[in-house]
């Protein structure tokens, strides 16, 4: 689903200082499954997640996507597979946002408006009506076991509530894969393996999951069909 | 040089737009020579990421090139109170050497440069860059030109001096008179009414026929710039004496003034306009086979072909309405 050849990213590039976060790795991730990457902070996982999910550009190499939803170029230029990291801002935006759904370490939820506000938040681009829109953000938030909470502020969450907000807005677009970064950091040993379940019943859907993590409820979970090792930015072990 | 407004703006225009220009030629030299989107390379990314940023800002440029041509006629018919003898811009272009010639190369960078943006519209439709070659290739082109019209534009205006004696556009475009300009005005209205009526029906029929065929793009956009180039002739011989009301006088500056409505700015932006829309059609022809553009030529096509019909309509309309009401008949 998701190719990487030699996709090396380098920070401040030409400058006195340049990182390089991501070194010459190669991957095939493949599609229906959990692939988690693990590795120690600063072992340029967020930062190769960040590349697949078209939210930077690689300073060389590329990456392929297989089998995206039709629809995402203008009509009848649908490639398969398509190369993403020199596409142009105006055809990431679409794909970024019908591709990925994305959960974030801080799960990054936008403070004094409603939980179901924040579901909805990804798809007002998309000029979708709002009645249907409504409508999916609730049942997700349901599926869930966030009825309750539809009106309240994101404000008075706990952490694991907060957590299913952001798996909700995740999902809101339907995307085929789901991107989380460090997702069980801020939650106990409860809260992170019903994290895990939840990733397994996405999984049983037919989605693909790609996972940055070092919690070993993650990594070492059943679920997870491939596990690849990052150091220093480059992968130590994978399949 | 006289520090006016519009001399002191194009000055300023012409050296940002040939600054931008030269720059994008160098990098549309290493395209021609290294772009390679097969490739992973980190030159071939930093290309990548280069070629969006100046194109983007180089479109922006180009669309001022094509203003400047507006400006530089307008401020040329304002001058022309300086000058002894001027009556109108004709006049303010012949008190420096190099006025007409300024004119002419403006004319065809404009052209060139409403081309680019035609293709540069295209190629960021599509998710791959395919136009990415011709467009720089067309640049390449466009430079030389741009740089030539900056030289002449820069050695013209800060040439003119004020209260020399100059010619007034009697004179320059009177009957009787020698040279390619005044001949094209001399030209009787026997010759012109049936080329300019003939070629308007050519260029609709080939305009109906594309429409509906979405075949002969390059007969449409070479018929469509020889009416535009007979209209521009048509005017100042023919259609220029029912607004002027003069059997005699064939100037084509004359129309911009307000005792003539500011005419001559509806007219030569649909004469420009339909020129550059109709030359856009013929310029995307040959891509229409590349994949990722299969589904956006054809409908940015019938777009400019519309466009370019719409402005021969319009330019007809104001000229056959003129022609009409005017108490002078030829």
């Amino acid at each position: 689903m998701i190719e990487l050849a030699q996709v090396v990213k380098t920070y401040s590039a030409g400058l006195a200082t340049p990182y390089t976060a991501v070194a010459g790795v190669t991957l095939d991730i493949p599609g229906g499954q959990l692939t988690v990457l693990k590795g120690p902070s600063g072992s340029g996982k967020t930062t190769l997640l960040s590349l697949i999910g078209c939210m930077a550009r690689p300073t060389s190499g590329r990456i392929h996507l297989r089998g995206l939803p039709p629809g995402l170029l203008p009509q009848g230029a649908d490639a398969d597979p398509l190369e993403i990291t020199s596409l142009p801002e105006r055809f990431l935006t679409t794909i970024r946002r019908r591709t990925f759904g994305f959960i974030f370490q801080q799960f990054n939820l936008v403070r004094g408006i409603s939980v179901l506000e924040n579901v909805m938040l990804p798809t007002y681009p998309t000029g979708e009506d709002r009645e249907t829109v409504e409508a999916r953000a609730v049942t997700r938030l349901e599926a869930l076991g966030m009825a309750r909470h539809l009106k309240a502020p994101v404000d008075r969450l706990s952490g694991g509530e907060a957590q299913r907000v952001a798996i909700a807005r995740a999902l809101i677009n339907d995307p085929p894969v789901i991107i989380a970064d460090e997702p069980t950091a801020h939650l106990d040993s409860r809260l992170s393996a019903e994290f895990m379940e939840l990733m397994g019943q996405f999984k049983g859907a037919g989605r693909t999951l790609l996972i940055a993590s070092h919690d070993p409820i993650v990594h070492d979970s059943p679920l997870a069909d491939l596990v690849i090792v990052m150091r220093d930015g480059q992968v130590v072990t994978a399949p | 040089m006289i520090q006016h407004p519009g001399v002191l703006a194009l000055l300023l225009a012409s050296g940002l737009v040939t600054l931008l220009v030269v720059a994008a030629a160098g990098l549309g030299w290493q395209i021609l020579r290294h772009w390679d989107q097969h490739s992973g390379t980190e030159s071939q990314l930093a290309l990548e990421r280069r070629t969006y940023l100046v194109s983007a800002l180089l479109s922006l440029a180009l669309g001022v090139q094509v203003l400047s041509l507006f400006l530089f006629i307008f401020t040329a018919d304002g001058l022309h109170s300086q000058f002894v003898g001027a009556m109108c811009a004709a006049g303010s272009l012949a008190a420096a050497p190099y006025g007409y010639t300024t004119l002419l190369l403006k004319v065809g960078t404009c052209l060139l440069a409403g081309a680019w943006i035609v293709l540069h519209r295209a190629d960021i439709r599509a998710y791959d860059c395919p136009l990415i070659r011709p467009k720089f290739g067309l640049l390449l082109g466009l430079a030389p030109l741009v740089l030539a019209e900056t030289w002449f534009q820069t050695r013209y205006l800060t040439g003119l001096r004020a209260d020399v004696m100059t010619s007034c556009c009697g004179s320059l475009f009177g009957q009787g008179r020698e040279g390619i300009a005044a001949e094209l005005a001399g030209l009787p209205p026997a010759l012109m009414h049936p080329l300019f009526w003939g070629s308007l029906l050519a260029f609709a029929v080939a305009g109906g026929w594309f429409l509906r065929t979405r075949r002969g793009a390059l007969a449409f956009s070479l018929l469509g710039l020889a009416f535009f180039v007979i209209a521009l002739v048509a005017l100042v011989s023919v259609f220029g004496l029912y607004i002027y009301e003069l059997p005699t006088h064939h100037c084509p500056f004359c129309l911009l003034h307000r005792e003539h409505g500011f005419v001559g700015y509806p007219l030569y932006a649909t004469l420009l306009g339909g020129a550059l829309t109709a030359l856009g059609v013929g310029v995307l022809s040959p891509f229409r086979g590349r994949t990722s553009l299969a589904s956006v030529l054809p409908a940015m096509q019938a777009k400019l072909a519309w466009t370019a019909l719409g402005c021969a309509a319009v330019f007809t309309l104001i000229v056959g309405i003129w022609a009409l009401v005017s108490p002078l008949r030829l």
